[in-house]
C-alpha cells in the first residue's frame, strides 16, 4: 500500500480509464450535472463508516491517551492533574529506552536476514525450475496463517536449555546447547527467529508478486550478456525491488517494536515480561505491564504517546530517504 | 357473672398469647443468609477451601457457591480490569498478601472492619498488616506462610553430616554455618543446597531473608530503604552462595527445577520456603521423596537472632460489587475463622492456619511420615508467631519487586555489584512511585 | 561445437544452481514444518514426557488423553467463540470495506484526495496508542467481557478499504452508468454490480480479515474476563496448572485445535489468500 506514492501504476491505470472515458464524455457530462449531487451525497455515505469509527475509536482514544498522560490515575477514582510528571519519569525511565533500544536491536537481527532469504526465495520460487515449487511455496507461507501465540509456546518447549530440541540436536553433533532463553542477547536471537518463522513466507510471497512484474526479458538479456546469478541478482532484481523492499522494511519496523505475542510466550518467565532482565521487552509490552499489571494508566498513556512519536517519525524518514528515489 | 369472668379469662388469654407471640416474632423472622456466590481463586485453592467449608451446608443451607479457578497470576489481572469495569467482578476473591495492598488501595473491596473486629486478636498480627488500611479491614488472612528449611536427609547424611533435626537445627542456626554446611555438602557429594537462578531470578529469596530482619523496600516512614546497607549485606550473601557454586541455576517452577527436588540420587540438599511448599511436595511435586526430608527453623542473622520469615500466604476479600454481603461473610466466617475449619484445610493440604487459636489442636502434633516421622505442625505455629514486622509486601509491591528484580538478576549474573544493583532498584521505585 | 560447449556449459550451472537452490529451500522449509510436528507430538505426551531425559519423540503411549481434559476444560465454547467472532469481524468488515472502497473508487467529490490521505495516515497509528484509552472506553460502554469490542472497532480497516479501492477500480464505469440510467439507487447499484463483481476480492480480503480476528491475542486477552467467553488464542495463553506452571501439553493440544480450521481454509483457497496479500501490498 505505500506503492501509493509511487505514481508507475496508478499513470498506468488512469491513461486506460482515460481512453474508454473519451468516447462516453458527452453522455457523462449530461448524466453528471443530473445526478451530481446525489452521487455525491451517497459517496460521503459510503466512506463515512470509516471516518465514524475512526474519530470515535482511534482519534479520540488517541487524544484521550494524551490527556491521561499529563494525570495521575489508577483506573478507579479522580483524575489528578501532574503535568510533565509522568512525561519527566518517562524519559529517565531504563526500562523505556530498553524497550526502545531492544526494538532497534531486535529489528536489526532479523529484518536483513529475513528480507534478504525472502526475496532470494522468491526469486528461486519466480525461476519455475524448481520440481514441486507450489509446495514449497505452501510449506514457507503456511506459518504465516498460524496462531503466533499457539507457536510461541512451542518454540519455548523447543528452545529449553537442558531439555529442548535445539539443544538436543545440537548436543548430539557435537556443539555445546545454547541458552536459548536464559541469556540476554540469545533471547533477541530467539525472539528474532520466531519472527523469522512467521513471516519469512509473508514476506516471500509479496516479492514474489512484485518479481512478476519484472519483465523476464531484462534478466535473460543480463545473462545473455555473461552476467552470473549473482550479478543479475544485485544489479536488477534488487533496484527493481525496491518499493517491495521498501514497503517490507517498514512493516516490520513498525513490527519490531510492537511485538506483544512473541515476547509474552517465549521469554515472559512468571510475572515478568520481556526477560531475561528486560533483554527482550517492547514498548507494547511495556505499555501492557504498566497498564493492566501495575494499574498506571496515566504512565502508560505517557508511554504510548512519546511511542507514537517515535514511530512516526521512523516511518516518516523512512518514506523520504528511501522512497523519494522513485 | 360466670360468663363475665369466663370472657375475663379469654381476654387475660389471649393478650398474654399474644404478648408472647410478638416477642418471638422478631427473632424467627432474621432469616439464614442465602445465595449463589462466585468465588476466584487458582489451583488447587479450591480443594483446601472446599475442605474448610464442611458442614457449612448444614448451618446454612441456602448458601451455594461456585469456584472459577484462573491460572495462578491471572487473578491480578482479572480482578482490578472487573473492580475498574465496575462489573463482572466474583462475590468473593483469593489474593496473595503480596498484591493484596495494592488492591486494597484501588478500592472496590468490601469494608468489613466491624464484621471482623471480634476475631482481631486471634489472627497472626503479620498477616493483618496487608488487610488493613487506614484502621480499616478490607480481607481476612488465610493461610499463614511461615517461612523454613527443608532438608533431605539422605543428602546430609552421604555428606557425613547428622540427619536428625535437633542436630541439623544447631548445625544451621546462623547464616555463615549454614554457607559452611553448604560447603561440605559441595565438597562431599557435589550437590547444591538449594536453586537460586542468576538470569531470571526471581526476588523472593532475598524477600524472606530480608523479612527475617524486618527490612523492606520502605522503612516504617514510607521512604525507599531497598539499598541500606543491611540490604546490602544480605543480596551479597546470597551472591557469594551463587558464585561459589552453592546454589544451582535452575528456574522456579520449571522441570529442571522439579527435578532437583524429585530426584532420588541428585537432589538438592535443602529449600528455604513457607509451609504451602510442603503440601506441593507431597501432593505432585515430589511425593516419591516421602521419608526422606527434614525441617529445621531457617539460619537466624546472628546466633540468637530470628529465625522466621515470611513468603506469600492468602486472604480472601469481598467486593463491593457482591450483591449478597452477608452469605459471603457467612462463608469466610465458617471457613476461615473457625478453628475447626482451618484444621479441616491443615489436615487436607497443609496449610497454616492464621487463626492462632486453633493451634491448640492435636492435629498439629502428628507425626508425618513423609518428614520421617517429624513433627511438624507445632513447628510452623511456632514460627508463625515469630515474624518479624517487614516492609515487603508494600502497596506498590508488584511494581517494587518487578523493578528490583532484573537488578538482581544483574548482579547475580557480575554486571554490576550488589551497592549498584540496590541503588538502581532504590532510583527506579522512587521515580516510579514518587516515593522518597 | 559452440553449441555442445554453451549447452554443456548451461547444463553445469543449471546443476550447481539446482543444488544450491535445494540446499536452501529444503531446510527452511524444514524450519517452517517444525513447529507443527513438534506441536502436533507433543499434544500427544504426558507432561513427564514432554522433557525427558533421553529425548522422547514419538511417545510409546501415545494417547489423546490431553484433547480429553482440554474439551472438559471448554475447548469447543472457546472454538465457537473464536469462529463467531471472526466471521462477525469479517463480514462487517467487509461490509464497510467495500462501501467505502467504492465510495473512493468511482465517486469524485471535493475533499477526496485529503480525506484518502488521511487514510492511509492511520494506517501508522499503532494499537499501543490507542488500547488504553479504548479500553478505558470499553469499561464506560460496558462492553467489557462482549464480543462489541472486538468486532466494532476495527469494522472499517484501512487497509481493507484501499486494498477494495483498488480491486474496484477496475470496474468499467459503463456498468455503473448503466445502471444508474435504468434508475438503481447508489445502495443498489452497490449491492447488484459492485458487490458480485468483486466477489474473488472479498474472499480474498474476507481470508485475510478472518485470519487476523482469528489470531488476535492482546485485545481479547484485555476484554474477554469470563473462560466461557474467551477465545482459544486467549485460552491457549491462560492454560497454566498448578502454581502458575505452563501445562504445555494442555496447551500444545489447545494449539492443534486452534490452527487446524485455519490452515484447513488456507490449503483449500490458498490462491485466494496470496493474491489478497500481494494484492494489496504490490498493485496500487
Amino acid at each position: 500500500m505505500f506503492t501509493y506514492f509511487f505514481s508507475n501504476q496508478r499513470n498506468n491505470q488512469e491513461r486506460f480509464s482515460k481512453t474508454m472515458a473519451i468516447d462516453t464524455r458527452v453522455l457523462k457530462r449530461m448524466k453528471e450535472s443530473w445526478g451530481e449531487v446525489k452521487k455525491k451525497r451517497w459517496a460521503y455515505i459510503f466512506i463515512s463508516p470509516f471516518y465514524i469509527l475512526f474519530a470515535i475509536f482511534s482519534m479520540y482514544p488517541i487524544i484521550f491517551s494524551i490527556y491521561l498522560s499529563f494525570t495521575k490515575w489508577k483506573g478507579m477514582g479522580p483524575k489528578v492533574f501532574v503535568g510533565l510528571a509522568n512525561y519527566r519519569r518517562l524519559f529517565g525511565d531504563p526500562i523505556f529506552w530498553q524497550s526502545i533500544r531492544n526494538g532497534v536491536i531486535i529489528f536489526f537481527l532479523y529484518v536483513p536476514i529475513m528480507t534478504f532469504l525472502a526475496l532470494v526465495l522468491a526469486v528461486i520460487l519466480n525461476a519455475k525450475f524448481v520440481r514441486f515449487f507450489r509446495i514449497f511455496r505452501t510449506m514457507l507461507f503456511v506459518p504465516y496463517v498460524t496462531t503466533m501465540i499457539a507457536v510461541g509456546y512451542v518454540f519455548r518447549i523447543m528452545m529449553n536449555t537442558k531439555y529442548g530440541l535445539f539443544n538436543m540436536v545440537l548436543t548430539s553433533i557435537g556443539i555445546s546447547p545454547v541458552p536459548w532463553l536464559d541469556n540476554v542477547w540469545w533471547a533477541r536471537v530467539s525472539i528474532s527467529l520466531l519472527i523469522m518463522w512467521a513471516w519469512l513466507g509473508y514476506n516471500m510471497v509479496i516479492m514474489l508478486a512484485g518479481l512478476q512484474t519484472i519483465p523476464k526479458d531484462l534478466v535473460e538479456a543480463a545473462t545473455i550478456d555473461g552476467a552470473n546469478p549473482a550479478q543479475a541478482f544485485f544489479r536488477i532484481t534488487v533496484p527493481l525491488m525496491r518499493p517491495i523492499i521498501l514497503f517490507s522494511v517498514i512493516l516490520s519496523t513498525i513490527g519490531s517494536f510492537g511485538l506483544f505475542n512473541e515476547v509474552y510466550t517465549l521469554t515472559t518467565v512468571g510475572d515478568v515480561p520481556g526477560g531475561p532482565m528486560y533483554a527482550t521487552i517492547t514498548p507494547l509490552v511495556y505499555i501492557y505491564q504498566q497498564a493492566f499489571r501495575n494499574y498506571n494508566f496515566s504512565y502508560a498513556s505517557a508511554v504510548s504517546c512519546i511511542y507514537f512519536v517515535i514511530i512516526f517519525v521512523l516511518t516518516l524518514l523512512q518514506l523520504r530517504y528511501f522512497g523519494r528515489e522513485y | 357473672m360466670k360468663k363475665s369472668l369466663l370472657l375475663i379469662l379469654v381476654l387475660i388469654l389471649s393478650i398474654s398469647m399474644v404478648a408472647v407471640f410478638s416477642e418471638v416474632a422478631p427473632a424467627e423472622e432474621a432469616p439464614l443468609p442465602s445465595g449463589k456466590l462466585v468465588i476466584w481463586s487458582w489451583a488447587p485453592n479450591e480443594l483446601w477451601l472446599d475442605a474448610s467449608l464442611d458442614g457449612f451446608k448444614e448451618e446454612y443451607p441456602d448458601i451455594e457457591w461456585e469456584h472459577v479457578s484462573y491460572g495462578t497470576g491471572d487473578v491480578y489481572v482479572n480482578l482490578p480490569l472487573a473492580l475498574t469495569a465496575g462489573k463482572g467482578a466474583p462475590d468473593i476473591c483469593l489474593i496473595e498478601n503480596s498484591h493484596l495492598s495494592s488492591i486494597v488501595e484501588m478500592g472496590g473491596l468490601l469494608d468489613i472492619t466491624e464484621k471482623i473486629q471480634p476475631y482481631i486478636d486471634n489472627l497472626a498480627t503479620y498477616k493483618l498488616k496487608e488487610c488493613r488500611k487506614d484502621e480499616k479491614y478490607y480481607a481476612v488472612p488465610w493461610d499463614g506462610s511461615p517461612v523454613a528449611m527443608y532438608y533431605r536427609r539422605d543428602v546430609f547424611e552421604k555428606a557425613g553430616l547428622p540427619t536428625d533435626p535437633e542436630s541439623v537445627e544447631e548445625l544451621v542456626s546462623t547464616w555463615d554455618k549454614y554457607y559452611e554446611v553448604a560447603k561440605t555438602i559441595k565438597e562431599e557429594t557435589g550437590l547444591y543446597m538449594q536453586a537460586c537462578t542468576k538470569a531470571n531470578n526471581n526476588g523472593r529469596l532475598l524477600e524472606m531473608l530480608l523479612w527475617e530482619r524486618g527490612l523492606g523496600y520502605i522503612d516504617d516512614e514510607g521512604k525507599v530503604s531497598i539499598n541500606s546497607p543491611e540490604v546490602v549485606e544480605t543480596l551479597e550473601f546470597i551472591g557469594k552462595m551463587t558464585s561459589e557454586g552453592l546454589y544451582s541455576d535452575e528456574v522456579d517452577w520449571t522441570d529442571g527445577w522439579y527435578a532437583e527436588f524429585k530426584s532420588l540420587d541428585k537432589p538438592v540438599a535443602s529449600y528455604i520456603e513457607a509451609s504451602w511448599m510442603s503440601g506441593i511436595f507431597k501432593s505432585w511435586l515430589a511425593p516419591e521423596t516421602s521419608g526422606l526430608w527434614g525441617i529445621v527453623h531457617m539460619p537466624a542473622y546472628e546466633e540468637g537472632g530470628v529465625r522466621a520469615s515470611a513468603d506469600g500466604g492468602s486472604s480472601l476479600i469481598i467486593t463491593e460489587q457482591c450483591q449478597n454481603p452477608e452469605a459471603a461473610w457467612a462463608l469466610i466466617e465458617y471457613a476461615l475463622l473457625r478453628d475447626q475449619s482451618v484444621i479441616n484445610c491443615f489436615v487436607a493440604g497443609d496449610y497454616t492456619p492464621s487463626l492462632v487459636t486453633s493451634y491448640d489442636s492435636d492435629v498439629f502434633k502428628v507425626k508425618d511420615p513423609f518428614y520421617a516421622g517429624q513433627v511438624i505442625g507445632t513447628m510452623f505455629n511456632d514460627i508463625m508467631l515469630n515474624i518479624p514486622k517487614a516492609n515487603i509486601y508494600t502497596a506498590e509491591y508488584a511494581e517494587m519487586s518487578s523493578l528490583t528484580v532484573p537488578e538482581i538478576a544483574k548482579y547475580l549474573t557480575g554486571k554490576q555489584s550488589a551497592q549498584e544493583a540496590l541503588d538502581n532498584a532504590a532510583a527506579a521505585i522512587r521515580a516510579a512511585t514518587g516515593r522518597k | 561445437m559452440a553449441v555442445i560447449t554453451e549447452s554443456t556449459l548451461i547444463k553445469t550451472k543449471t546443476l550447481d544452481k539446482r543444488i544450491f537452490v535445494y540446499l536452501l529451500l529444503i531446510p527452511t522449509c524444514i524450519f517452517m514444518m517444525l513447529p507443527f510436528f513438534w506441536m502436533l507430538i507433543t499434544s500427544l505426551k504426558t507432561m513427564a514426557e514432554v522433557f525427558n531425559v533421553p529425548m522422547i519423540i514419538f511417545s510409546h503411549n501415545m494417547s489423546l488423553d490431553n484433547f480429553k481434559v482440554v474439551i472438559d476444560k471448554g475447548v469447543w465454547i472457546r472454538l465457537w467463540n473464536t469462529f463467531f467472532i471472526s466471521f462477525t469481524a469479517t463480514v462487517l468488515r467487509l461490509f464497510f470495506c467495500s462501501l467505502a472502497g467504492y465510495g473512493f473508487a468511482k465517486f469524485r467529490f471535493p475533499g477526496r484526495d485529503i480525506l484518502f490521505s488521511v487514510l492511509i495516515a492511520s494506517m501508522i497509528v499503532p494499537f499501543a496508542v490507542t488500547v488504553v484509552p479504548l479500553y478505558i472506553m470499553m469499561v464506560n460502554f460496558h462492553w467489557v467481557d462482549t464480543i462489541l469490542p472486538l468486532v466494532i472497532p476495527g469494522a472499517a480497516s484501512a487497509f481493507g478499504i484501499f486494498f477494495m479501492r483498488q480491486y474496484i477500480r477496475s470496474i468499467p464505469d459503463e456498468l455503473l452508468d448503466a445502471a444508474r440510467i435504468d434508475g438503481c439507487s447508489e445502495f443498489s447499484i452497490y449491492v447488484r454490480v459492485i458487490l458480485p463483481i468483486v466477489t474473488p476480492g472479498l474472499v480474498s480480503l474476507g481470508l485475510i480479515f478472518f485470519m487476523q480476528v482469528w489470531n488476535d491475542f492482546m485485545w481479547p486477552l484485555v476484554i474477554l474476563k469470563t473462560p466461557e467467553n474467551q477465545t482459544l488464542p486467549v485460552m491457549i495463553a491462560t492454560l497454566t496448572g498448578l502454581a502458575g506452571t505452563n501445562m504445555y501439553t494442555l496447551q500444545m493440544a489447545v494449539s492443534v485445535i486452534s490452527i487446524t480450521p485455519l490452515i484447513i481454509i488456507f490449503l483449500i483457497f490458498q490462491r485466494r489468500f496470496t493474491t489478497g496479500i500481494t494484492f494489496g501490498a504490490v498493485k496500487g
